[in-house]
């Protein structure tokens, strides 16, 4: 470069030269410090003392004494049960209302009351779970895969294939998640299904995922390893599953887990205004959205749906921290 | 007055002040994750005298940067200093508060750091980030503030100096001054022609904002204006500077071209070397005692290395500041400072006088260094030849059996690049950018060819084509006697399967997610070779091969070091028995010794084998260790090609003799111990 | 930086029409039929429904359509709503509110965010690091309407602080509880990230030098650290702004504001698709609109783009 040419100045002295009078001052005598202090080690031995470790290992050690991810796993997996198994937890039916027992207090094997229809609080409680839960991991097993998919190729074709994927990405982009969901589910009033929800939220919920894997891809793309494969003999398509593929993971996973949460989030807040799950499904937006009315003398049948919904969520954020932290290239030694 | 009773005043007031800096059994600690200490230092001591050069020199993780942190207060995340003392001007620091801290730093004591590229804030432009240290410190930005030690000598030059003779000349008066002084030399009836070179030199030595009155006078006197008059001038002229006219003063006494101009630019559009410049000046901004340089130069070419360590040494030198150098290599320490300090896991092993310290190294680890430095290799031999010492002996000093004349004469062609020629386009640009131009060449079985450039020469880019990673725009690159460019299918498999390459990036080129089995089992997969059982086999035999032991199969890159990963990169390269390796840089990432370890290999598997390298490196001095020709590039153009021996003894091109110059160390005399 | 502005000026016209293309298909081409819908739970009035999809061009091959809308929309004429009022006048009615509600959800968002965020980030593993952290997560986990019920209860019912409900006309006291509902979320997501880059930013390499310079603790901490922590939270707040507008939905449901959220959601129940697809391209873009502000603010805060 031609902007490297040095400026010299008159004033500069001529460089001493170092070596022309070795004057030894005090504190500066020659010392040679004894071999025991420091033994001499082969030149870059390995430690094979060191256990072995890959980054997943690595992450999971991690993971395993961090507080948070120990809480959060502990929850999780109480709440998964719940929402395999409620049978276990009561034997009440949650559609099996009374209504003379329209907001009654709590009883012997009903601890949480009953709400303005009569329906045992517990029990709705309990069943709620499984709706929150599945539309939850459903929508993130799917984000994760339309998601990863287009960004990966947007990613790993680049060029105009990129440009084309990119503006849709856009355009989803720009339609925000909840409004998208309410638009397409007035369509769909009448289905009860849970697959309705897990689609649209997957609909207007992919676009953060592609972006990270698009931005992934784009990065390990052009690490060395790859360059070194193709000079071994490897295909394009090989790098891309073997090689890739594999070390872009880490921060999609990351951005799963920490969705996941928002998609309960979703679910709920679509339930509560009414276009969500229909009433015969129990879900803890909805029971939420009936009890608002009743808020002031019975704060206490929207506090119970209210809870489990908020410990669920924060389990799942936490757990997505937890992950964060452990999956961190930054916290990882090269 | 001569050099060495230059010297004598110096060691006088050195003696006399006692040292700037005295570093007493330090030791640092980090704490781990699970509150673990680790020693990253202990028991260190040194001392820097006023005006002096000490270089602190050791390997990545010595603690040579750690002790240089600790002295600024600086130690990053959890490290503390918690024990010995560390003295400034006979005052103890270690257990100073960040306040107190605050009011050293800059003034008393400068920082000079290791990456130019992350040590500068990229949201502010350069000129900004000088403008701070100098607000942070309250500087005179009119007066220059010279140390005691640099007016005692300057003393001797000039007498009077006075606060007001270092006044700065400021850019408004500068064409002023240049008008009275032509109308001066006129009237002192210097003769027209003589008269023109003086303007010219006045135009570039008077840098606004860095220039004194005192210079200026003293400039004048010297051209043959009388005393009277040149002081008149000086005076009426030279009256201060403004803030930004002292910023670009500094900017372009660390040798930055239109200063003024470039101090409005923010840190992107800077080159490396640019940044480190600018990154000098604020080190020197505020006029420290003692400026730490933290390996100011080991991410720059070594052309630029050389530029930018010798305007340091001539600016600390004129204004008398003391300088701790940290570097890891011994020939550029040695070359620039007078007392050596060799750290080893984080103790002191050895120090002394620096050539004392080359010359009779004592300590065992000193003797590795020495023994191990490419730069002081090279030296070795031009000594050994010198005392004309031939055969086995000098074969002896390079690890390299260099093959004869006749042997490369012989030699057949494995590979031949003709033309070569590589077009970019560049973003938002309609010319296309050439970054490699018309090169021809040839590698001869068995042999090994260098080519060497600083970055941008275009050097990797041939390795890229002729890896066929990349397409030659024109020009063709053939492997035994066919165009690779017609390979496709199988014959392009087996292309791949006889050249192989090893990169630069020892923490890239392995994929972080593979064990090192499947790193180096993956060539055999991809091409077919074996069963599982065979595979394995062979991945062990290759494991041996690099001198690692079969114990590593199970782990991954991130548990091995630089010069560790950078031996299974050439394991993996070695699996299916390849004619040709190329070598990107490979070992330029590595700390000397492994780097000496990781060459040794590559020529023993020479010996073994009749490979071919093709060996691309920006460093001549591992060149003269391995390479039997040398390719010479500048500005993607072949600038010499010849013998090595050819290159090193008789350099043909001015630019080549510019890299030999610029190799650190090459001029000191070495005696063979 | 013209360029750069007219270059994204361009991008962002492919986004705008697919948005809108997006929007109109969904309500009006998806298998559910919005005449139907509009007939709720009623049974279907065959001439009435002709007529009404005869007046919405619904009888049109669907691009047609697709086209008559945007060149009504590019004249702000949205069609009427069952009532015969004009789109626009009800969209008209509704903005302000909204827009006042947003932008008093955005200062306290932006402002309680970034400084406990600082506060957090710097001093990181300390006691209020932790809560303010543990409190951030919370807002994060209780989704809105869980949040907005127990401040409605706590302050407005049970203390009797603030107004329980806005109604029609709301002032600013009406609306503050709406928009710290409205802004909690995305309040907790600024203290995450401030904190984030801040305690990254605190062990960059300028950062040493700059101390080494010798700049007070002080001048380091705003030029250094929170000058480059600010640019992701910027953004961040940028994209926030067009968000809030369609967020608003659930506060103006709770507190009962008649702004643009409470509109389109009362739209929805009744099925005037007409409105719906108005406002949600309506806000779309804004969404647009404030995201390409916000990468000019990049570019001005991030030198490295300025001229990309």
């Amino acid at each position: 470069m031609t902007d490297e040419t040095i400026i010299t100045n008159s004033q500069a002295a001529e460089p001493a030269n170092p070596v022309a009078a070795p004057v030894v001052l005090k504190g500066q005598e020659r010392f040679v410090a004894p071999l025991d202090e420091t033994p001499l080690q082969d030149v870059d031995s390995v430690d094979e003392a060191a256990p072995a470790t890959s980054m997943w290992a690595d992450a999971w050690r991690t993971l395993r004494r961090n507080p948070l991810f120990i809480v959060s796993a502990v929850l999780i997996v109480l709440i998964v049960f719940v929402a395999l198994f409620p049978k276990v937890f009561t034997r009440q039916d949650p559609n099996f209302c009374d209504l003379n027992k329209s907001l009654s207090d709590a009883a012997s094997g009903h601890p949480f009351g009953y709400d303005l229809q009569g329906c045992d609080v517990f029990a709705r409680t309990v069943y709620g779970t499984r709706t929150s839960v599945s539309v939850g991991i459903l929508t993130t097993l799917l984000v994760l895969v339309v998601g990863t998919l287009i960004g990966a190729f947007a990613g790993f074709f680049a060029g105009w294939i990129d440009a084309v994927l990119s503006r849709v990405t856009d355009i989803f982009m720009a339609i925000p998640l909840l409004l998208g969901a309410i638009v397409v589910l007035q369509m769909f009033r009448t289905s009860s299904s849970i697959w309705k929800i897990v689609l649209v939220l997957t609909l207007f919920g992919w676009t953060s995922t592609e972006r990270i894997a698009r931005g992934s891809v784009m990065e390990s793309k052009n690490l060395e390893f790859n360059t070194a494969s193709t000079a071994l003999g490897s295909t394009p398509l090989r790098n891309l599953f073997r090689h890739i593929m594999p070390n872009s993971m880490a921060s999609i996973i990351v951005v799963s887990t920490t969705s996941l949460g928002t998609y309960i989030v979703s679910e709920a807040t679509l339930s509560f205004l009414g276009i969500g799950l229909p009433s015969t499904t129990v879900s803890w937006g909805g029971d939420i959205a009936n009890a608002q009315t009743i808020l002031r003398t019975n704060p206490m049948v929207l506090f119970y749906p209210s809870v489990a919904l908020a410990i669920t969520v924060l389990a799942f954020i936490m757990l997505g921290d937890a992950v964060k932290d452990a999956l961190n290239p930054k916290s990882r030694t090269a | 007055m001569t050099t060495s009773s230059n010297a004598e005043a110096m060691a006088a007031m050195q003696r006399q002040q006692g040292p700037i800096l005295e570093v007493k059994d330090l030791q640092v600690d980090f704490t781990t994750d699970s509150n673990r200490a680790v020693h990253a230092v202990r028991d260190s001591s040194f001392s820097v005298y006023p005006g002096q050069w000490v270089a602190i020199v050791g390997e990545s993780g010595s603690g040579k940067s750690t002790s240089a942190m600790a002295v600024l207060g600086l130690l990053a995340g959890t490290g503390h200093v918690v024990g010995g003392s560390i003295k400034l001007e006979g005052e103890e620091i270690s257990g100073f508060s960040r306040k107190q801290y605050e009011q050293l730093l800059g003034k008393k004591m400068g920082l000079v750091p290791q990456d130019p590229m992350s040590n500068l804030n990229p949201v502010w432009r350069i000129g900004t980030q000088v403008r701070e240290a100098l607000q942070a410190n309250h500087m005179d930005i009119s007066h220059e503030k010279r140390s005691a030690l640099a007016k005692a000598l300057a003393g001797t030059d000039v007498t009077v100096k006075t606060n007001d003779d270092e006044t700065f000349l400021g850019s408004a008066q500068l064409q002023g001054l240049l008008d009275d002084a032509r109308q001066a030399l006129e009237t002192a009836g210097v003769p027209a022609q003589r008269r023109e070179e003086l303007m010219t030199g006045f135009t570039q030595a008077w840098v606004p904002g860095s220039e004194t009155r005192w210079r200026v006078a003293d400039d004048l006197i010297k051209a043959g204006v009388d005393d009277d008059r040149a002081w008149a001038i000086a005076k009426s002229r030279v009256v201060g500077s403004t803030l930004n006219d002292r910023i670009a003063g500094l900017l372009s006494e660390a040798g930055l071209p239109e200063a003024a101009t470039r101090a409005r630019q923010f840190p992107h559009e800077f080159s490396g070397g640019m940044l480190q410049r600018a990154l000098i000046s604020i080190g020197l901004a505020c006029r420290p005692d003692l400026l730490i340089a933290d390996e100011p130069t080991s991410a720059l070419d070594v052309t630029v290395q050389k530029r930018i360590l010798d305007h340091l040494h001539t600016l600390t030198d004129s204004l008398g500041t003391a300088v701790l150098f940290i570097t890891h290599d011994l020939g550029l320490a040695a070359e620039r400072a007078q007392h050596i300090v060799v750290m080893y896991k984080g103790r002191v092993v050895e120090s002394g006088p620096s050539l004392e310290v080359l010359q009779h190294p004592q300590h065992p680890y000193t003797k590795r260094l020495v023994a191990a430095a490419p730069s002081l290799a090279s030296q070795r031999i031009i000594s050994a030849k010198a005392h004309g010492e031939h055969g086995a002996e000098l074969a002896s000093l390079m690890e390299h059996q260099v093959k004869g004349e006749e042997v490369l004469d012989k030699g057949e062609h494995i590979i031949t690049v003709e033309h070569l020629t590589r077009e970019f386009k560049l973003p938002r640009r309609r010319e296309m950018f050439k970054a490699v131009d018309d090169v021809s060449f040839s590698l001869k079985r068995g042999t090994t060819l260098a080519i060497v450039g600083e970055s941008g020469s275009g050097k990797s880019t041939v390795a890229n084509m002729v890896l066929r990673l990349l397409t030659p725009t024109s020009g063709t690159v053939t492997y035994e006697g066919e165009d690779i460019a017609g390979f496709s299918g199988k014959r392009m498999l087996d292309f791949r399967r006889h050249v192989q390459p090893v990169f630069q990036n020892p923490y890239g080129s392995l994929d972080p997610m593979y064990t090192i089995y499947r790193s180096i089992e993956e060539p055999l997969r991809i091409h077919h070779v074996g069963d599982a059982k065979s595979r394995e086999r062979r991945v062990a035999e290759l494991l041996d091969m690099v001198k690692m032991p079969r114990s590593v199969m199970q782990r991954y890159p991130n548990e091995l070091s630089g010069g560790q990963r950078q031996r299974i990169a050439i394991a993996r390269a070695m699996a299916l028995n390849p004619d040709v390796i190329v070598c990107d840089e490979a070992v330029s990432a590595l700390d000397v010794l492994v780097q000496d370890q990781v060459l040794r290999l590559l020529n023993d598997l020479q010996a073994e084998r009749g490979l071919s390298y093709l060996f691309i490196t920006h460093d001549l001095a591992v060149v003269r260790q391995i390479a039997d020709e040398v390719v010479v590039m500048q500005h993607g153009r072949l600038v010499e090609h010849a013998t090595t021996d050819e290159v090193f003894d008789h350099p043909k091109m001015e630019y080549t003799r510019d890299l030999l110059e610029a190799i650190p160390g090459g001029h000191l005399s070495l005696g063979l111990d | 930086m013209g360029k750069y502005l007219l270059r994204r000026i361009l991008q962002m016209i492919p986004v705008v029409l697919g948005t809108t293309l997006l929007v109109y298909a969904l309500v009006f081409a998806l298998p559910g039929d919005p005449v139907r819908a509009m007939f709720g739970d009623k049974p279907v009035n065959e001439a009435v429904a002709a007529q009404i999809r005869a007046e919405y061009n619904l009888d049109k091959p669907f691009f047609i359509q697709y086209l008559l809308f945007l060149r009504n929309a590019l004249t702000l004429n949205f069609g009427d709503t069952f009532a015969g009022q004009p789109v626009i006048s009800e969209i008209a009615r509704a903005f302000p509110v909204t827009i006042k509600l947003a932008l008093m959800a955005f200062v306290f968002e932006a402002l309680f965010g970034v400084v406990f965020g600082i506060i957090s980030g710097l001093k990181k593993g300390k006691w209020y690091d932790s809560v303010i952290l543990i409190v951030s997560l919370l807002l994060i986990s209780v989704p809105t309407f869980v949040t907005g019920f127990v401040m409605q209860y706590f302050i407005g019912v049970k203390w009797r602080l603030l107004p329980v409900t806005a109604g029609s006309n709301p002032g600013f006291l009406d609306l503050l509880m709406p928009a710290m509902v409205l802004g909690s979320v995305s309040m907790a997501y600024i203290i995450r990230l401030t904190r984030s880059e801040v305690s990254s930013n605190i062990a960059e390499d300028y950062v040493r030098t700059a101390r080494a310079k010798g700049m007070s603790n002080r001048s380091v901490l705003m030029r250094h650290i929170l000058r480059n922590s600010l640019i992701p939270v910027v953004t961040y707040l940028g994209q926030d702004l067009g968000m809030l507008m369609s967020g608003a939905m659930i506060s103006e449901t709770i507190f009962n504001i008649h702004g643009v959220g409470f509109l389109t959601y009362q739209s929805i129940l009744k099925g005037e698709s007409n409105l719906v697809v108005s406002v949600v391209t309506l806000l779309t873009l804004i969404f647009v609109v404030t995201n390409l502000i916000v990468d000019m603010l990049y570019a001005l805060l991030d030198p490295r783009i300025r001229y990309a």
